[in-house]
């Protein structure tokens, strides 16, 4: 009989780096969305180009080349990250790149008319977007965020690739050590399906709060 | 006599190959109240859109309150209006929309302190005292917490309304404002607009439909057609007694449709 528990141990630690992984990369991806899609909305051509290079970039190339191209190829130039910084960096601009076409499609979903209002009670160009248009879109870009963060959980197996203890890597030691396939594999799958559930719950209540008002029926 | 406040001289606009106003002139004195009537797409909207700056101007010029809207004058030259420029003379101006265009995420008190407090840094306080004040004119102030969604139609016009008056424009636009309105609510907003016109100094124009209200509102009444002003008076005038054959055969239309002139 294998000692399971300690085998258990190894891998709630992986499921550590896991969740410090996800929530890290998010918020790189959320910075990184911002910027670029609304650098896509700019008045500027540089300012749009760079951000339409940006993602096009990083939507048009492998999540696996980003990352071993940040690990392995960076320190060519002088740039060493550890593994856990170049995931993070990985994962955020990529998903980063997604979530840019989020927000963006999700500004220009708000009506001319909003934009007219402003206009007529003469706010400028970044009050109208800070407090009358932004608090609309984010309404409209919750959904696909969390879209966003559970492909970015997922993406996250791929830093085992580069040696991070997370999930997966943890799995792969507990299989060698034990010899067992299914009990590591089938525990991570569950591992993964429940942290994917709290995002969507997270998102979904996050969501609920934020349209209340917007349908006329609370108060 | 004093100088207008609205001068427009020779102003065109066309959307795409279509030509909305072709040399339009017009002047509004301090304090008038204007009515608009006219065919739809006879162009009496977009000098509103125009005046807010939300529609740009293909050439001509117009002066609010002797100063250039959409040209600054730099070392004797005009050029064309910067950002500034434009915030500058938003100021004097404020419209309200046929279909509300209330922020939907704030709610109705917000909805009228916003603008205040972001373009006139005024005190939270002092903005939400005068937004009471101004929701109490048009009998809103017990909705003051209420978001717009849960307002009928005549209710978010009203606050629209007070949302424009909280910047103490000089000029008021009000472009259709009860079009979009069901038949039982159009009273309630007339009402409103009846107690700005007799108890402020503001001038206004109004873009309508409502011919019996333009005839007891208005000083003057301007008929559009095609881009042009085909025949101006005072409502009398107009409507009991129209010269212009395009403006009795309107004015027919109208009362065949129902509308009481």
């Amino acid at each position: 009989m294998t000692q399971w528990s300690g085998y258990f141990g190894l891998i709630l630690q992986g499921a550590l780096v896991t969740i410090e992984l996800t929530l890290m990369g998010s918020v790189l991806a959320l910075i990184m969305a911002f910027l670029a899609g609304l650098g896509r909305l700019s008045r500027f051509f540089a300012i749009r180009a760079l951000a339409t290079a940006y993602i096009e970039f990083f939507r048009g190339t492998s999540i696996f080349v980003q990352l071993f191209w940040a690990y392995f190829v960076l320190p060519f130039i002088g740039i060493s990250l550890t593994p856990l910084q170049a995931g993070v960096l990985a994962l955020g601009l990529n998903v980063g790149a997604y979530a840019a076409e989020v927000v963006r499609g999700a500004i220009q979903s708000i009506g001319r008319e909003q934009y007219e209002a402003c206009i007529a009670v003469n706010l400028g160009r970044w009050q109208a977007m800070r407090h009358v248009i932004l608090p609309q879109a984010l309404l409209v870009m919750l959904p696909t965020f969390g879209n966003n963060a559970i492909e970015l959980l997922k993406a996250t197996a791929v830093v085992s690739l580069i040696s991070l203890t997370d999930l997966t890597f943890q799995a792969q030691v507990v299989r060698s050590q034990t010899g067992n396939t299914m009990v590591p594999f089938t525990t991570i799958l569950i591992i993964y399906f429940a942290l994917a559930l709290i995002i969507s719950w997270g998102v979904r209540s996050l969501e609920r709060r934020m349209a209340r008002g917007l349908d006329g029926v609370r108060v | 006599m004093s100088a207008p406040i609205i001068k427009i001289d020779g102003i065109s606009k066309s959307f795409g190959t279509f030509k909305v106003l072709d040399g339009l002139s017009m002047q509004v004195m301090p304090r008038e109240k204007l009515a608009l009537i006219g065919p739809s797409g006879s162009g009496k909207t977009t000098i509103l859109r125009i005046l807010m700056t939300l529609e740009r101007i293909d050439s001509g010029h117009i002066q609010i309150d002797g100063e250039q809207l959409y040209h600054m004058e730099r070392n004797g030259q005009l050029l064309a209006a910067d950002e500034r420029h434009l915030a500058r003379m938003r100021q004097k101006i404020g419209m309200v929309f046929q279909l509300f265009n209330l922020f939907p995420h704030k709610s109705v008190i917000d909805n009228v302190t916003l603008a205040p407090i972001l373009t006139k840094g005024m005190p939270r306080a002092a903005a939400e005292k005068r937004a009471m004040e101004l929701l109490d004119m048009v009998g809103m102030a017990d909705k003051a917490k209420a978001m717009p969604a849960q307002l009928s139609g005549g209710q978010k016009q009203r606050v629209a309304i007070a949302r424009a008056l909280a910047l103490q424009p000089r000029i008021m636009l009000f472009d259709e404002v009860t079009s979009a309105l069901d038949p039982e609510l159009v009273e309630e907003v007339l009402n409103v607009l009846w107690r700005l016109c007799s108890e402020t100094d503001m001038t206004m124009l109004l873009v309508t439909h409502e011919m019996g209200f333009a005839h007891d509102f208005a000083d003057r009444v301007l008929f559009f057609d095609r881009g042009k002003i085909v025949e101006e008076g005072k409502p009398d005038e107009i409507f009991r007694n129209p010269k212009q054959e395009r403006t009795q055969s309107f004015l027919k239309k109208i009362i065949a449709a129902g509308h009481r002139v």
